[in-house]
């Protein structure tokens, strides 16, 4: 397959029991925003409102819950021979490509909830904050090698800043 | 290159050997003195009866004797932090000492020196007094104030010259006549921006207009709503944040000067508080030329910088005193010396732009028929925007990654948009309503064109004639490299004759 965000290259893609985490996380997440917001406005403005809220919250957590299966459905990276590309996205789809040589460093990370399921996070980091090399849903062997071959790549391959 | 360096031992002399300097003598007052007007500014805010019932007045003596307080506490603070602080600018090193309680000792390196300025504040100013600001690429910038006006300048040249890998006696600065403007007899002038300008350009640009349809907007507001008092209460904020935004950017960029001597670029500017800030051209990582509606029939430029460790800089300046915008407002000519000044390598104007699909309309309805983007060999060119217009410059040498973004209007029109992102997120650059089918080779093509950059930096002027000393001794191969390059093997140089 080859449209414009997944140009012809070897796409890896996420395993689907990623979506679960991704789901958990934004449950947790919005559940708990959702919990502050509606206290707040409960207590400093009306509980009227505050149900509003609530409902609000409600349906936003399950817009995503919903919804994450097919983000990391949609989730791709490929490693070619000077790039990383990376493609994400449902409505704003978005292909960066990330030269090897801009990379300053590579990050691997895990959160509490990534642990349980043993995914980790690779990050390629350049001197732009815009750049968003991230990948989610690498197992620990998995992020480890692949941030090995990124620094390889980026230190054979440096450009001047 | 000479090598006093390699002379030393390894530690340095013990302190106290050495010959060290103070900053000025006066440097307690002229710090206590903004104390002063600090103070004498928020209690004369309180008494003064602007807008709310004035509070009842303590006794004089009371003033009086705050006053005498704060300034002798401040003058005692001020004394001390003075008689603690002591710098070292010789041939071996860059050393400042600070702190009473708590010593503190910063040692720099020549070569991580990336620009240096000098700005004189009002009070300073008046005593012929300057602060020296090294800029080594952290968000902290070691400071030393104040220094007589002529040392400072003298420092500032000897440091540039030594960032640059030049082991030069410090120069003596050529003397400046008058007090507006930073400028050495070897200078040589590229743009400078009369106050007639600035102040023209204060009052067509966007902002003014945009402050001016607040007020009217309220005004009506106010009219049908019935309150005709509101026309009094809108009119004297209005006025006076008009006067305030005029009187900033004139006297912020007063006597706004771009020249050039031996040690690079800099520019000079202020009225109350003169700044004079080097500009290091490798580390621009993009540049916006922006035009306000009414510029366009004027025929003026602005154009902003993005650098490496100037952090997000407001549209004004910020509290050290630098500033993000390379020139206030000029003509085209003036826009070509500048960027020819910071870009030798490069011409925008010669970048073959293409026009956005007419389908592009749809999602960009006023801005469509002056949406352009290209790319040659050195820079991608952007323009967009509808009521300011802006030019988005990038060099491909400052691209980190490049991105297609589309959203689901796009995707019906099948059109995407571009990114490039640079290291700084100031200026946004991006091209918007590209044809989406061909947006995947453009993407290809600026990748290779990271990968494949030209031998010399675009920043890089032209090989100096040999013997020059400005690295061109190195010749052959490795001065394609650029001065970092050169400023490594120099590094390294010394490291091995001292071992």
């Amino acid at each position: 397959m080859s449209d414009l965000f997944t140009p012809t290259a070897e796409w890896r893609r996420l395993p689907d029991r990623y979506a679960v985490v991704r789901r958990l996380g934004a449950l947790l997440y919005n559940v708990a925003t959702t919990i502050v917001v509606t206290l707040g406005v409960g207590l400093f403005v009306d509980w009227a409102w505050a149900a509003a809220a609530a409902a609000a919250g409600l349906a936003w957590t399950t817009w995503r819950v919903v919804r994450a299966g097919r983000w990391v459905r949609s989730f791709g990276y490929a490693e070619r021979e000077q790039d990383l590309l990376i493609t994400h996205g449902l409505w704003h789809k978005q292909l960066t490509a990330i030269p090897y040589g801009r990379m300053l460093s590579v990050t691997v990370e895990s959160g509490p909830i990534d642990r349980v399921w043993g995914f980790a996070r690779v990050e390629l980091v350049t001197a732009s904050a815009q750049s968003g090399g991230s990948i989610p849903g690498l197992t620990a062997s998995e992020a480890a090698a692949l941030r090995d071959r990124l620094i390889t790549a980026g230190e054979a391959q440096a450009l001047p800043l | 290159m000479s090598e006093p360096a390699a002379t030393l031992p390894p530690d340095g002399p013990p302190p106290g050997q050495k010959l060290t300097e103070r900053p000025h003598p006066l440097t307690p007052f002229i710090r206590g003195w903004i104390v002063l007007l600090a103070v004498a500014f928020s209690f004369g805010r309180d008494y003064l009866p602007i807008g709310q019932e004035p509070r009842p007045l303590p006794p004089l003596e009371w003033i009086v004797a705050g006053v005498a307080a704060i300034a002798a506490i401040s003058g005692a603070v001020g004394f001390v932090s003075w008689r603690f602080t002591r710098f070292v600018i010789d041939a071996d090193e860059l050393r400042i000492d600070t702190g009473a309680l708590f010593r503190r000792s910063v040692r720099i390196a020549f070569d991580k020196v990336q620009s240096i300025d000098v700005v004189q504040p009002f009070a300073a100013r008046m005593f012929g007094l300057a602060e020296l600001q090294i800029d080594v690429g952290s968000s902290e910038r070691s400071k030393l104030r104040y220094l007589q006006r002529g040392r400072a300048y003298a420092l500032r040249d000897y440091l540039l010259a030594r960032a640059r890998g030049v082991q030069a006696e410090a120069v003596a600065h050529a003397p400046t006549d008058s007090l507006l403007v930073d400028l050495g007899a070897d200078d040589e002038v590229l743009v400078r921006v009369s106050p007639q300008t600035l102040v023209l350009a204060a009052v067509t640009s966007h902002e003014f207009f945009g402050i001016v349809a607040l007020g009217v907007v309220s005004a009506v507001a106010g009219l049908v709503f019935r309150q005709p008092w509101v026309l009094f209460a809108l009119a004297i904020p209005t006025i006076s944040m008009l006067f305030g935004f005029t009187v900033r950017r004139v006297a912020g960029q007063f006597n706004y000067t771009l020249s050039r001597r031996a040690h690079g670029l800099r520019v000079s500017r202020g009225l109350t508080s003169l700044t004079s800030q080097s500009l290091p051209p490798r580390r621009i990582q993009a540049v916006q030329l922006s035009q306000s509606p009414v510029w366009r029939r004027l025929g003026l430029y602005r154009i902003d910088i993005e650098v490496i460790g100037w952090g997000a800089v407001t549209d004004d300046e910020n509290k050290t005193g630098v500033s993000t915008i390379l020139m206030p407002a000029g003509t085209i000519e003036q826009v070509r010396v500048a960027l020819g000044a910071i870009w030798p390598r490069a011409d925008f104007e010669s970048v073959e732009l293409h026009r956005a699909p007419s389908r592009a309309r749809w999602l960009h309805p006023l801005a469509q028929p002056f949406l352009r983007w290209g790319h040659d060999d050195r820079l991608v060119v952007s323009r967009h925007g509808w009521l300011v217009r802006r030019w988005q410059l990038v060099p491909h040498a400052r691209v980190q990654s490049v991105r297609i973004t589309q959203g689901p209007a796009s995707r019906r029109l099948g059109l995407a948009d571009l990114e490039f992102h640079t290291a700084g997120a100031q200026i946004d650059a991006h091209a918007a309503g590209l044809d989406a089918g061909q947006v995947l080779q453009r993407q290809a093509e600026l990748l290779r064109l990271v990968h494949h950059l030209p031998g010399r930096d675009l920043s890089e002027p032209d090989p100096l004639p040999a013997g020059d000393g400005d690295g061109a001794a190195n010749g052959g191969d490795d001065q394609a490299a650029g001065p970092e390059t050169l400023r490594a093997d120099q590094a390294e140089e010394t490291i091995s004759s001292t071992e």
